[in-house]
């Protein structure tokens, strides 16, 4: 993933503060529909239901790289766990103390072990994190939802936010990204219980190749989230 | 006469060392970046064969009956993605070879059209810092079958790895170090350095 995208309102919003966002975008709304103050006039051209949606779509964009670099981080830990457990493995009871001795650093002490399964963990618990703030700014998305049916009836407006998404579509296509994240890291939970555990090679593997690949994010998660940036105007199309 | 057909002859040699030299310079290169993309289709085919020995049903993974299917899709595309990476350097092979062949069809040609006023002492004849025609034309021909053939075996190569074999994917650097030929490759620098004087001879 590219460079981050700039966004000016952070996101932390709590599922309690709804209301609040709710009550900010309709206040916002306000302003657009009278003249736009000063403030706004400053922070951006977009205001109300569809400022919100881009900051969030700059949010989604920015958890997804956090989550991209907490996997990459993830499986170097798990490799070491998995090639500690293979090597000491390969050391029959017998000659333990020698072979330790002889392959030095390859082999990692159980508290080395421990060290680096404690590592996984942590960086599962912060893409625990990453999820549960996916959460939030679906539940942010869903309020705009109700929001756009209050302010302009069940059709909602008949001028698009940005190109031609009303947020229906906003909460579609992150839905989907919700969805991908949240079965990842039920994976990636398990893959955490297990990969210190597993002696077959080939299982090892492919625990190893799961924590990589991630198979749960399609391919598409990724164009979902091209195409919310695109429809809030912060991807370009090339040329 | 013969001497400016000798004349035109020599300048189209030292053209075609020219390249020749930059052309080895190049093919080396870009088979360096072969040898990590061959490296990371061996992993990825030895993690597809692990992933075809494990009953993803008798193992902790099993919560996730679709993870084998997408595990598997991932992997290929991996592969696919090196594998494109791969063509594309065949591509730049290509198109050094093809540089190379032109330009040695072009010295040929220019011989053959002035072998009624060359006679076989001119083509023949040679110094201590300035090498005959017809060696000169031979060692360029060796360099490009050498090439041509290179590209050849490795693009079969190639297509035979193209076609997912796992046992075939497992073993993909060794057969691809496997066509090196160092012995040929010391010959054109053996030729290079025959005929450094006569190339920086204007």
């Amino acid at each position: 993933m590219e460079g981050k995208v700039n966004h000016t309102v952070s996101c932390d919003c709590s599922e309690t503060s709804v209301v609040l966002i709710l009550f900010c975008s309709l206040t916002a709304e306000f302003d657009l529909a009278g003249d736009v103050t000063n403030v706004n006039r400053k922070c951006s051209a977009v205001t109300g239901s569809g400022r919100k949606l881009k900051d969030n779509a700059a949010d989604w964009h920015n958890l997804m790289l956090r989550w991209e670099k907490l996997n990459d981080e993830g499986f170097t830990i798990a490799s070491n766990i998995v090639n500690a457990r293979r090597s000491s493995a390969s050391v029959s009871p017998l000659c333990s103390g020698e072979a330790e001795g002889s392959s030095g650093d390859l082999v990692l002490g159980n508290s080395a072990l421990r060290e680096e399964c404690e590592k996984l963990e942590d960086v599962v618990n912060k893409m625990a994190a990453i999820v549960a703030k996916m959460e939030r700014l679906m539940a942010s998305q869903r309020g705009l939802v109700d929001l756009e049916e209050f302010q302009f009836g069940p059709q909602g407006r008949k001028v698009p936010l940005f190109h031609g998404w009303n947020a229906k579509d906003f909460v579609s296509s992150c839905g989907l990204l919700l969805r991908s994240f949240t079965s990842e890291l039920r994976l990636k939970r398990v893959l955490l219980r297990e990969v210190a555990h597993c002696a077959d090679r080939d299982l090892s593997l492919v625990y190893l190749s799961c924590w990589l690949h991630q198979p749960l994010v399609p391919a598409r998660a990724r164009l979902a989230l091209e195409a919310v940036l695109l429809e809030t105007g912060q991807r370009h199309l090339p040329g | 006469m013969s001497k400016s057909a000798l004349l035109t002859i020599h300048q189209a040699l030292r053209r075609s060392f020219h390249s020749l030299e930059n052309n080895q310079k190049l093919w080396k290169s870009v088979l360096a970046e072969c040898i990590p993309l061959m490296a990371s289709l061996e992993n990825l085919a030895e993690q597809s064969r692990a992933l075809s020995n494990v009953q993803i049903s008798n193992t902790p993974l099993k919560d996730f009956p679709e993870v084998e299917e997408l595990l598997r899709f991932k992997l290929s595309q991996a592969m696919d993605t090196v594998l494109c990476k791969l063509h594309e350097n065949m591509a730049s092979l290509q198109s050094l070879r093809d540089s190379l062949t032109n330009q040695v069809s072009t010295v040929v040609q220019l011989y053959e059209q002035n072998t009624d006023t060359l006679d076989l002492v001119t083509v023949t004849e040679r110094s201590a810092t300035i090498p005959s025609v017809v060696d000169m034309l031979e060692w360029l021909q060796d360099a490009e079958r050498h090439y041509r053939q290179q590209f050849v075996r490795r693009k079969t190569l190639l297509h035979a790895l193209s076609s997912g074999n796992l046992n075939f994917l497992a073993t993909a650097t060794k057969k691809w170090k496997e066509l090196d030929t160092p012995g040929a490759e010391d010959q054109i620098t053996d030729t290079l350095c025959k005929v450094s004087f006569f190339v920086e001879s204007s």
